[in-house]
């Protein structure tokens, strides 16, 4: 019988491997094929890696014949965003400025996915710098929606979820500063986690805004988010990130705990949201009516000054993204201008000529919150209103026990569509007051929509660290809306499965 | 009051990025349009509750020991890998106050 792997979840990937139903090279070069046959109309990735690939699965299959125990996630092929470092690879951030740069070294969070078996396939393409949600504003190719390719994957993390819908990696690591994961997971059709704030090491991925960075998993089922969570959590707190946390490693043993007795908060203001598609609005309330199904209890509750979210977000987030990217100066790293007089006219020449447009809205919109006079107006505002929004989360978490909502107004929308950057900000509404706060989001994906024929999606939003629950309630409604027999809501997307990817 | 094309100008300087005349008019159009979308935290400025700079306010001065971390470390060679210019083992800029090239 013919097996691909379009049709394995992860945990059965590395059951395999361990069990020795197929080498763990196999698996690789089976992912490799896939790659090969599909991503050149998907253009997820940035850069193929089979070198790395097929050393850490022969490495995997030794250990297997010299007997050794094998980690949890053996053989499974992995896309990284590209702006997390990886020896052996460039992690460009999708920017000319970083076009040539090559990692010096591995980042925690890709680190520790190696650590537990994972076999990384590729450095997957993203919004320039993670500025943006359609990774349009990647310097190098758009990346298209594996359901329709004249639509966007959504973004920042657009690669990384594209490649995971088109079946091209079994997991991908994405970054989420305004939703960055949760977005483009709801524009694909699969599952995609942003753990509280603290939870993963930032540790070697690229910083945007620090008080809101933080890294999680894609997959096609909320097992394997489990699985790679409790991945990316072992080993307990890094020291190389002093905002990083001890999290128990308990999200795959927590995965099943149901929600009977537990409360769901619905917020009616986002329900009858100005933009928000009826095909989404529908799948939300299916979402609700299916934990509501399982014994949950839903409560109406109020998040007074959500209003002020994105406004906020883009105050904290572009001062944050200027102090961060001002490091990329052409002296040690990232793009060098030739032929400068001196120093200062070398280095705005490099900035002006490294990045690209929406970089350069991000940073002079950031330096323009940062100046004098302007600082205390906005910047001050913007973290009074971080308070105010963080104590809505807290009260309406004293009543229930996860909050849900859409993760996007729309299905994904098509290139060029929300030209107007402005316009595109607005559509980070439900995603961005998390980042703000710092609890943990989800999304699951809930089918494809009556209107638009495109994966549409619900978002669950949990208490600070109490994301091992919240993924459980992710599960729960994965478990209503799957069909019987399968393992995730929507299958590798149809115009690329079997497309290669046969294990030999 | 409006950003003007020199207000403009200025904020480009403080950022280090040199902005092309096109640039400069599209620049301005954008940070006013949105500076126009942040509006609404103004009325926050005056509420009387403390600021939140960081979701995770507690933690403060996390340190690690201060010994130096020979495995993470970088040689010399790597840590000038990806510089555009480098002399000597160094990292190579221009003059700094000069202006020939």
């Amino acid at each position: 019988m013919s097996l691909n792997l379009d049709s394995l979840t992860a945990a059965q990937i590395a059951s395999g491997v361990a069990s020795g139903d197929f080498s763990a090279v196999e698996v690789a070069r089976a992912a490799l094929d896939a790659i090969e046959s599909r991503d050149a109309q998907v253009q997820a990735f940035l850069q193929v890696t089979p070198e790395l690939a097929l050393a850490a699965a022969a490495k995997l299959d030794a250990r297997r014949a010299a007997g050794e125990e094998m980690p949890s996630l053996s053989g499974v092929p992995l896309a990284v965003k590209d702006n997390m470092n990886l020896m052996g690879t460039r992690t460009t951030c999708a920017s000319r400025m970083l076009e040539t740069n090559e990692s010096p070294y591995t980042a925690s969070c890709v680190r520790r996915m190696l650590d537990a078996g994972c076999v990384p396939v590729g450095k997957v393409n993203m919004d320039e710098f993670a500025f943006g949600s359609s990774t349009e504003s990647s310097a190098f190719h758009r990346t298209n929606n594996p359901w329709d390719l004249e639509r966007v994957p959504g973004g920042s993390s657009g690669g990384s979820a594209a490649a995971v819908a088109a079946g091209m990696a079994t997991l991908s690591l994405g970054s989420d500063t305004g939703g960055s994961i949760r977005q483009p997971a709801a524009l694909c059709g699969v599952v995609g986690m942003k753990p509280t704030y603290g939870t993963v090491s930032r540790y070697g991925v690229v910083a945007f805004g620090s008080s809101l960075d933080q890294v999680g998993p894609f997959a096609r089922t909320t097992a394997d988010v489990a699985l790679s969570l409790d991945a990316l959590v072992s080993g307990g707190r890094d020291v190389l990130d002093g905002t990083s946390r001890d999290v128990e490693a308990s999200f795959a043993a927590h995965l099943e705990d149901g929600v009977e007795g537990r409360r769901v908060g619905i917020v009616p203001a986002f329900m009858e949201a100005e933009g928000l598609a009826p095909e989404v609005k529908r799948a939300v309330e299916r979402a609700a009516r299916s934990l509501a199904d399982q014994g949950a209890e839903l409560v109406e509750i109020d998040l007074p000054h959500l209003d002020a979210a994105i406004a906020a977000y883009y105050v904290i987030g572009p001062a944050e993204a200027f102090s961060n990217l001002a490091r990329f100066d052409g002296v040690r790293y990232g793009y060098q201008e030739p032929g400068c007089a001196n120093l200062a006219e070398r280095s705005a020449k490099s900035r002006a000529h490294g990045f690209g447009t929406e970089a350069k809205r991000r940073q002079l919109l950031g330096a323009y919150l940062l100046s004098s006079g302007v600082y205390d107006k906005y910047y001050f505002a913007a973290q009074k209103a971080r308070t105010l929004i963080t104590a809505d989360y807290t009260r309406a978490f004293e009543r229930v026990d996860a909050i849900l909502m859409p993760a996007s107004p729309t299905a994904a929308f098509k290139f060029g569509e929300l030209s107007d950057p402005t316009q595109m900000y607005l559509s980070d509404l439900f995603t961005i007051s998390i980042n703000i706060a710092g609890n943990g989001g989800v999304t699951v994906p809930m089918g494809l929509g009556e209107d638009s024929g495109m994966p549409v999606a619900a978002q669950l939003v949990g208490r600070p660290f109490d994301d091992a629950r919240l993924l459980s309630f992710a599960r729960a409604v994965e478990r209503a809306v799957t069909e019987a027999g399968t393992a995730s809501v929507l299958p590798v997307a149809p115009a690329f499965a079997e497309k290669g990817g046969e294990l030999a | 009051m409006a950003l003007t094309e020199d207000d403009v100008r200025g904020i480009a300087e403080y950022a280090t990025i040199a902005l092309d005349a096109e640039e400069l008019a599209e620049m301005t159009a954008y940070l006013n349009d949105a500076v126009d979308m942040l509006e609404p935290i103004l009325r926050y400025a005056s509420e009387d509750v403390e600021p939140t700079f960081h979701p995770m306010g507690g933690a403060t001065n996390v340190m690690r020991p201060d010994v130096p971390d020979a495995a993470r470390a970088l040689s010399t060679d790597e840590a000038l890998a990806n510089a555009g210019s480098q002399r000597d083992g160094q990292f190579l800029v221009p003059s700094i106050l000069g202006g020939e090239r």
